[in-house]
């Protein structure tokens, strides 16, 4: 049943759009709200936690989920839409712009309201399932 | 159809991300097969230190050092790449999970994700000025 190739493409396919996402919502944000504060890659990674805890709760409670779909969407498209290397030098970044309230806010701010929007996800899911 | 600048940049991310996703997927499996599928955080831990220590160096090396290191090579290794190397909604899900436990490494984790994750990312930095002025001719 467990084929490592179908699993290898789910995750490929999952990937390339979160990614994508990524790439273009960053974009986005600075044309629209500038350079000053990396506003897409925080919106990016606590959004990519709500999801992460919503898919996560669906794939343990719903019977059957196939572990194709879990791997597609979540290690493929939200693993790949939420970064941690870009985080870090985004807040390395604003320390060297010598912006030490933002560094401090973006730094603590995206692992506390990480959290806080996977229990949020979680919630949510379980209006889904129990 | 190549020689539209968006077109490019896209097909750069999305073949970066690709292997990115991947080695993350494997890691992980590798990880759980060795310290068993509760520590699976082990990997995420170590993907998201390395990935902060490459994405610096590589932005260094393209900000400092390499003067024709084109957008489309520094997006393919860095935003798809290390972007899709790396996780954030993993790191998150993982502390939820230890939280919930009420295991005790919860804080090590969390805090030490964040602490390690900015050690990587200086060290990056640091490696790529290395030398810099003998490279620099």
């Amino acid at each position: 049943m467990d084929s490592p190739l179908v699993f290898t493409l789910m995750i490929a396919i999952g990937a390339v759009p979160g990614a994508l996402s990524r790439y273009f919502v960053t974009e986005w944000t600075k044309s629209a709200f500038g350079t000053k504060f990396p506003y897409g890659t925080f919106v990016i990674n606590l959004t990519g936690c709500l999801l992460m805890g919503f898919f996560f709760t669906l794939s343990k409670g719903i019977t059957g989920y196939p572990k194709e779909l879990d791997l597609l969407i979540r290690t493929g498209f939200l693993g790949s839409y939420t970064t941690f290397s870009t985080y870090g030098y985004d807040a390395l970044s604003l320390w060297r712009n010598k912006n030490t309230g933002a560094t401090l806010f973006y730094w603590a701010g995206s692992a506390v309201f990480g959290v806080i929007a996977v229990y949020l996800g979680v919630s949510i899911a379980h209006v889904f399932v129990r | 159809m190549l020689k539209n600048s968006v077109t490019r940049a896209a097909l750069a991310v999305a073949i970066g991300a690709i292997p990115g996703a991947l080695s993350r997927y494997y890691i992980t499996e590798y990880t759980k097969s060795v310290f068993g599928k509760d520590f699976a955080y082990y990997g995420t831990f170590f993907i998201n230190v390395t990935g902060c220590l490459i994405i610096a160096y590589l932005l260094t090396l393209a900000a400092e050092r390499i003067r024709n290191f084109s957008p489309e090579l520094r997006l393919m290794l860095t935003t798809g790449f290390c972007g899709a190397y790396t996780t954030f909604s993993t790191f998150g899900l993982e502390t939820r999970t230890l939280l919930d436990k009420g295991d005790s490494t919860t804080l090590i984790y969390w805090l030490g994700s964040i602490i390690v994750g900015m050690l990587g990312v200086n060290l990056g930095v640091m490696l790529a000025r290395l030398n810099q002025k003998s490279s620099l001719e």
